[in-house]
């Protein structure tokens, strides 16, 4: 059996258009942008940035943070499928596996550019410094990747075209191949549990070492904070539910109706509003800890160098505590709001929160950096402006975020496990 | 076994699910603790054992630094850097009696070093006498030790190497291999001429081929460098005779084997 996927039509007047080449286009514009900065990076080096000797992290650093965050409904929902066991968040757990495998390749792909030699990005596997919080983040992420791609595979291998495409008969060899693929894509979904729980121990470690990357460095000021793990873990899970809430309305309710029913899909609206209230809690813990309990001055004066240039309070309170506080409680409140398109807006909110923690991290510490002067210690302020470059870099990778996202919404069945068995048999 | 309770699962009860969840996501969280930020960045990774050997160090005479710069150019000349690329860097600072002065930092060389905890491939590393240099072969160029140094001591490598240091050849000659595009650099206490001194039975901080360009280059002889562990070597004799000397951000425990000796007006005031 095939699924019935009901495609979004833009009305134009009498006519009915599919936008979705429109859409291809438009992103394939956006990559060829992006491959123009990706070829001048490679060529010439990080000096075509805006980095410098003082901000030496800046935009990719931060869509590498922001895009792995995203990804964090894929460890959740493992545990959910595989170990608890919840058989109707079965077809909801193929699309957390694909937003996870998108967000951290795409961070994969973000980095190679940072890098200053990217021919030696394998480095870091093969000359271990087990004490690098970014050796061990490099390291869950590698094989947290490979993670992804074993439970994204029995996913992607779904499509009839790889099993029923004339081709296959055509040319026995490539048959061959993929009769292989699916054993091993069968072998892969029985061991399913133990992928479940090697994707949360990875989750949890490199989710919370890219906090400990930052907070373990007490010359930043600010960036010192043991909290700062806790935080990025739980912002993940919040900002990667929320995604998978706002993707799941789309890629099922809307996509594919009936395939999960709307009971299900509150629950996940909950779970992204729940995590997220838990994520408010300690982060308002931390700002008391940090700015009311404390008289670290450091911090202090980085605080008020930070609001003198930008609105760096602002964003605290409105994109980290208000607005995902409010987002979180309609989405905690799903069952009742029963309104997809205001629980789809609230969703955006704990991802916002999952981002402007990490920007916000990111660039504090680089930008109100503390000088070593013995007598008067004083905050410097750097700048730090992306070149077209860095932006166009960007673009690529959200592009191919994008791309790939659209085209398995319009493609993949996203079958539940008796679909599959029964077209196997 | 655990048949049938799956399935009455499909039938909806939507309530048990979400209390799983909830005390897994709770659980979760919980695991995050195991992991203290202390086990994982505490620990010191020296690349060498603790030598028997000597412990090179440098004396920064606040008093008698004019602000010349030589030290930085001479830096420039022996590592063939480009006049925006400084290992060494000569700020003016206050005191706290706002009395200006000139504070020459090269690198600290932390015996806990912030850069070398952080590397994520070993590439940042303490030699057994105590110097924190590069390899600059295993460098991937993340940064990340930029970022860690409170000092503000490590330099990126941006651009390709320059042929000829500006600063060559009245301050110096270039003594050591230009480092590849895209890598970290930092200043190593002229390691090779201490390093080549041991054969030729030189002293460094006393011989002039065998101690830092940047003290032999000092007009006023406010850099003194030299091993801490001997008691007759010029920095220990130096350290001896001053007052006081003091470390730079030392609340941060990164134990530097630079040391100052603190401007006069400084003193007066905190007494």
């Amino acid at each position: 059996m095939t699924t019935h996927i009901h495609i979004p039509k833009l009305n134009v007047g009498k006519r009915e258009i599919d936008v979705f080449p429109y859409w291809l286009a438009l992103l394939g514009a956006g990559l060829l942008f992006g491959l123009t900065g990706a070829f001048i990076v490679l060529r010439d080096g990080l000096q075509v940035t805006g980095l410098t000797n003082q901000v030496p992290w800046g935009l990719w650093i931060s869509i590498d943070l922001t895009a792995i965050s995203l990804g964090g409904s894929a460890f959740v929902f493992g545990v959910i499928v595989y170990l608890l066991r919840v058989k109707r968040m079965e077809v909801i757990g193929k699309l957390s596996v694909l937003l996870g495998f998108l967000g951290y390749s795409t961070a994969g792909m973000v980095l190679l550019f940072d890098l200053g030699q990217p021919l030696r990005f394998w480095h870091p596997i093969v000359f271990w410094q087990a004490h690098s919080l970014l050796w061990e983040v490099t390291m869950c992420v590698v094989l947290y990747l490979t993670v992804l791609m074993a439970e994204l595979l029995p996913v992607v291998l779904e499509h009839s075209v790889f099993s029923e495409h004339p081709w296959l008969k055509k040319y026995p060899a490539l048959g061959k191949a993929f009769d292989l693929l699916h054993k091993l894509s069968h072998w892969l979904h029985s061991i399913g549990p133990v992928l479940a729980i090697a994707g949360l121990t990875l989750s949890l470690l490199h989710q919370a070492s890219l906090g400990a990357t930052y907070s373990v460095l007490a010359g930043r000021g600010m960036w010192f904070d043991q909290s700062a793990p806790v935080q990025f873990v739980l912002s993940a899970m919040g900002g990667g539910i929320a995604l998978l809430f706002f993707m799941g309305v789309i890629v099922f309710r809307v996509m594919r109706p009936g395939m999960v029913d709307d009971e299900t899909l509150f629950d996940v609206a909950r779970l992204a509003g729940g995590v997220t209230l838990l994520y408010i809690y300690l982060r308002m813990w931390d700002w008391a800890v940090a700015n009311y309990y404390s008289f670290d001055t450091l911090v202090d004066m980085q605080t008020k160098a930070l609001d003198s240039i930008s609105p760096f309070s602002l964003t605290f309170w409105l994109g980290q505590i208000l607005l995902p506080l409010v987002g979180a409680s309609i989405l905690l409140a799903a069952g009742r709001v029963r309104n997809f398109r205001l629980l789809m807006i609230a969703a955006v909110f704990p991802m916002l929160a999952a981002l402007v923690t990490r920007w916000n991290y990111n660039f504090s510490g680089l930008i109100a950096s503390i000088t070593y002067d013995p007598f008067t210690p004083a905050i410097r302020l750097n700048s730090y402006a992306p070149t077209w470059v860095e932006f166009a870099v960007g673009t690529l990778v959200i592009c191919y975020w994008l791309l790939m996202f659209s085209l398995a919404a319009r493609f993949l069945p996203f079958q539940s496990e008796g679909h599959a068995h029964a077209k196997h048999k | 076994m655990g048949n049938s309770p799956e399935k009455q699962n499909n039938t909806g009860s939507s309530r048990s699910d979400f209390l799983k969840v909830a005390a897994a996501t709770a659980g979760a969280v919980g695991l995050t603790q195991f992991f203290s930020l202390q086990t994982l960045a505490g620990k010191d990774l020296s690349g060498g054992e603790p030598s028997e050997g000597p412990q090179w160090g440098m004396l920064v005479d606040i008093n008698l630094c004019i602000g010349c710069n030589y030290c930085t150019y001479a830096c420039q000349a022996v590592n063939n850097l480009a006049e925006d690329m400084r290992y060494n860097v000569v700020t003016v600072e206050t005191t706290t009696n706002d009395e200006e002065y000139f504070l020459s930092r090269p690198c600290m060389h932390c015996e806990e070093a912030p850069c070398v905890h952080v590397c994520p491939v070993g590439a940042t590393y303490h030699r057994p006498d105590g110097i924190v240099t590069m390899d600059y072969d295993l460098c991937i160029g993340c940064r990340y030790c930029q970022v860690a140094c409170p000092y503000d001591a490590r330099v990126f490598n941006w651009e390709t190497p320059v042929e000829d240091s500006p600063r060559s050849p009245s301050f110096g000659v270039q003594e050591v291999p230009n480092r590849p595009r895209g890598v970290m650099e930092k200043c190593t206490f002229c390691q090779h001429r201490i390093d080549a001194s041991v054969e030729r039975g030189l002293v460094p901080g006393v011989d002039e081929a065998a101690t830092p360009a940047c003290v032999v280059a000092c007009p006023t002889g406010a850099r003194v460098f030299g091993d801490l562990t001997d008691a007759h070597s010029p920095i220990s004799k130096a350290k001896h005779e001053a007052i006081v000397t003091l470390r730079l951000r030392e609340e941060l425990s990164t134990a530097p084997r630079v040391y100052y000796i603190p401007p006069k007006s400084a003193l007066t005031e905190e007494s």
